[in-house]
């Protein structure tokens, strides 16, 4: 079994009086690659703060490595890195903003080649860039003069929040390179937040989705969000769409408080038509937005949209061929409500 | 309109000449503005970053205070340390009235809220992406805030513009504490209320225009650095 690098124990995160992370327990292997999906506001980037160091949780603890870590720990300041997706860059050179991390901690040694080498795994050419001020450079540029400046440390752990989200397809493509690269070189341990999901089911040896705070899964579900309709008490209802009460996923009954309906993903079937008398309670138009193989798998995951909501499958290439799926393609999906738990 | 060029003329002669009632009260406005300015820039960079980075109780009430500060009268400033440093006050063993070390307190004084106040608002305004920025490369705490501090280097400096800006050009604190005593405690402010009064316009004038060619020399070497 492979070393832990990451063990969170109950952590829990306010802001203010709101809840925003309640995470019982995660770990991370070490030289993984940990993809952390979930919509905007899920606790993505709370958790990825948490797991830097940068910020203390409210409750709980996290240990890297075997030990309780804690912010600004000496231990883990050498060893792990956080890029977010709108980085600061240092009102100075772009030599001197990649150097920064090199320069507080005394490891000056071969300062100049160093630079140029983080500079080169991000696609910038030294001569080109390296006495460019910080605001001479766009905005795929300044986030890969940040990727160089944690790569330049090559630490244990780096932490991409939305790295590529607001950056042209040249800079995207360096970027993940780049945070590829590390983990094959060095043996980095990456976890990744995006919602480039083609990328994440590409790269990633483990999916966590995040939601509302709570982590559902390892990518082996999917959660059928709120509101609920809780009107009829023994038939829980999840309206597709924002205003038309058409389509909609009957739920299992026994909702509590504070719960999620959770479906495996295995559960779910995909038809080309509408069946009767199959069993299966739901049966939802849906509309597949993507296909990616997924890493090691030999599975496709293919992500379906119907009306606001979103939901994935692992499906196997003869699977595919016979149903001839492709993105664009109407289909049915097809499960029961019994199959569907709350958490 | 004759007597302001006759001013001017004779302006340019004291200042040739080297005029030596002239040069002290320059020299002394030198002397007690630079010592002002370092005691307070010391005392009141770190004491704005702390207000301005960290939050605690009673953090707004300091701010309040700190702005009305902004404000002082310089002649309030020059009574509180008159009151202090008169042979009579708590301070008055160490005879510090009518003295230049005298003038210099009074400065600081005057000075510090001003400091304290610009950068903790500078320091306040920070990203708050710097931070994790440097927490994520690695940064300890000293590196935190020699790092912040340099970040935010052109609010501070107009910080201590506006201070100077303040202290070179106060009457009250140096009439009241140092006495306008001629080359010995006499400055250029008080040296030209003086000068005015007695009719001198030449010699106000002339003074008056060391003043501003300090202020300007400030700022022109200032905006040098900000420059660079």
């Amino acid at each position: 079994m492979s070393e832990i690098s990451y063990k969170l124990n109950h952590i829990q995160h306010y802001y203010g009086d709101k809840k925003v992370l309640d995470i019982d327990g995660l770990q991370i292997c070490r030289g993984s690659i940990t993809g952390l999906t979930g919509p905007n506001g899920s606790g993505k980037s709370t958790l990825l703060k948490i797991m830097a160091f940068a910020l203390k949780p409210t409750h709980g603890q996290v240990w890297l490595n075997g030990r309780k870590e804690f912010v600004l720990s000496p231990r883990v300041r050498s060893k792990v890195t956080l890029l977010t997706q709108k980085p600061y860059l240092l009102k100075r050179s772009v030599f001197d903003n990649i150097a920064y991390g090199l320069k507080i901690r005394k490891d000056m040694g071969d300062i100049e080649n160093r630079v140029k080498d983080a500079l080169k795994s991000v696609g910038l050419a030294h001569g080109d860039f390296a006495r460019r001020q910080w605001h001479e450079l766009s905005g795929g540029e300044a986030q890969r003069v940040a990727m160089a400046a944690r790569l330049v440390l090559q630490p244990e752990v780096l932490l991409l929040d939305e790295p590529v989200a607001s950056v042209d397809t040249k800079s995207a493509e360096q970027i993940r390179k780049a945070s590829l690269a590390a983990r094959k070189n060095w043996g980095c341990t990456l976890i990744i937040a995006s919602h480039d999901l083609p990328w994440l089911y590409e790269c990633s040896d483990t999916r966590i989705s995040i939601f509302q705070g709570q982590i559902f899964s390892t990518g082996t579900e999917n959660i059928i969000p709120p509101p609920y309709d809780l009107s009829q008490k023994n038939h829980p209802v999840k309206w597709l769409g924002q205003n038309e009460k058409s389509e909609h996923i009957h739920l299992a009954p026994g909702k509590k408080n504070n719960k999620f309906a959770i479906i495996q993903k295995e559960k779910i079937h995909i038809r080309l038509e509408k069946e009767k008398a199959n069993g299966w309670e739901n049966q939802i138009t849906g509309q597949i937005t993507s296909m990616v193989m997924e890493k090691n798998a030999e599975l496709i995951m293919t992500t379906i949209q119907a009306k606001d909501f979103f939901i994935d499958i692992s499906l196997s290439p003869d699977q595919a061929e016979n149903l001839k799926l492709l993105p664009g393609k109407k289909i049915i999906l097809m499960f029961s409500s019994r199959d569907i738990e709350w958490r | 309109m004759d007597f302001l060029v006759a001013g001017f003329i004779k302006a340019v002669e004291l200042l040739i000449n080297f005029d030596q009632g002239t040069w002290s009260a320059i020299c002394a406005t030198l002397r007690v503005s630079t010592c002002s300015m370092l005691l307070s820039l010391g005392a009141g960079l770190p004491a704005g970053f702390l207000l301005g980075y960290f939050d605690f109780k009673g953090k707004r009430a300091l701010r309040t205070v700190l702005d009305t500060l902004l404000s002082l009268p310089t002649v309030s400033v020059g009574l509180l340390v008159y009151a202090f440093i008169a042979s009579r006050g708590p301070l008055g063993q160490f005879e510090l009235l009518f003295t230049l070390t005298g003038i210099a307190i009074g400065q600081t004084i005057l000075a510090f809220p001003i400091v304290t106040a610009i950068t903790a608002s500078v320091v306040e305004g920070i990203d708050p992406e710097l931070k994790l920025t440097l927490l994520s490369l690695g940064a300890g705490k000293k590196n935190i805030i020699t790092t912040c501090l340099w970040e935010v280097r052109y609010g501070l400096l107009a910080a201590a513009v506006t201070a100077y800006g303040r202290v070179l050009t106060e009457v009250g604190i140096s009439m009241m504490v140092g006495g306008n005593i001629k080359y010995h405690t006499r400055t250029i402010t008080t040296a030209i209320a003086l000068e005015t009064n007695k009719g001198l316009f030449a010699d106000g004038i002339a003074l008056g225009i060391v003043l501003i060619s300090i202020a300007f020399a400030v700022n022109i070497s200032l905006s040098f650095l900000r420059k660079k």
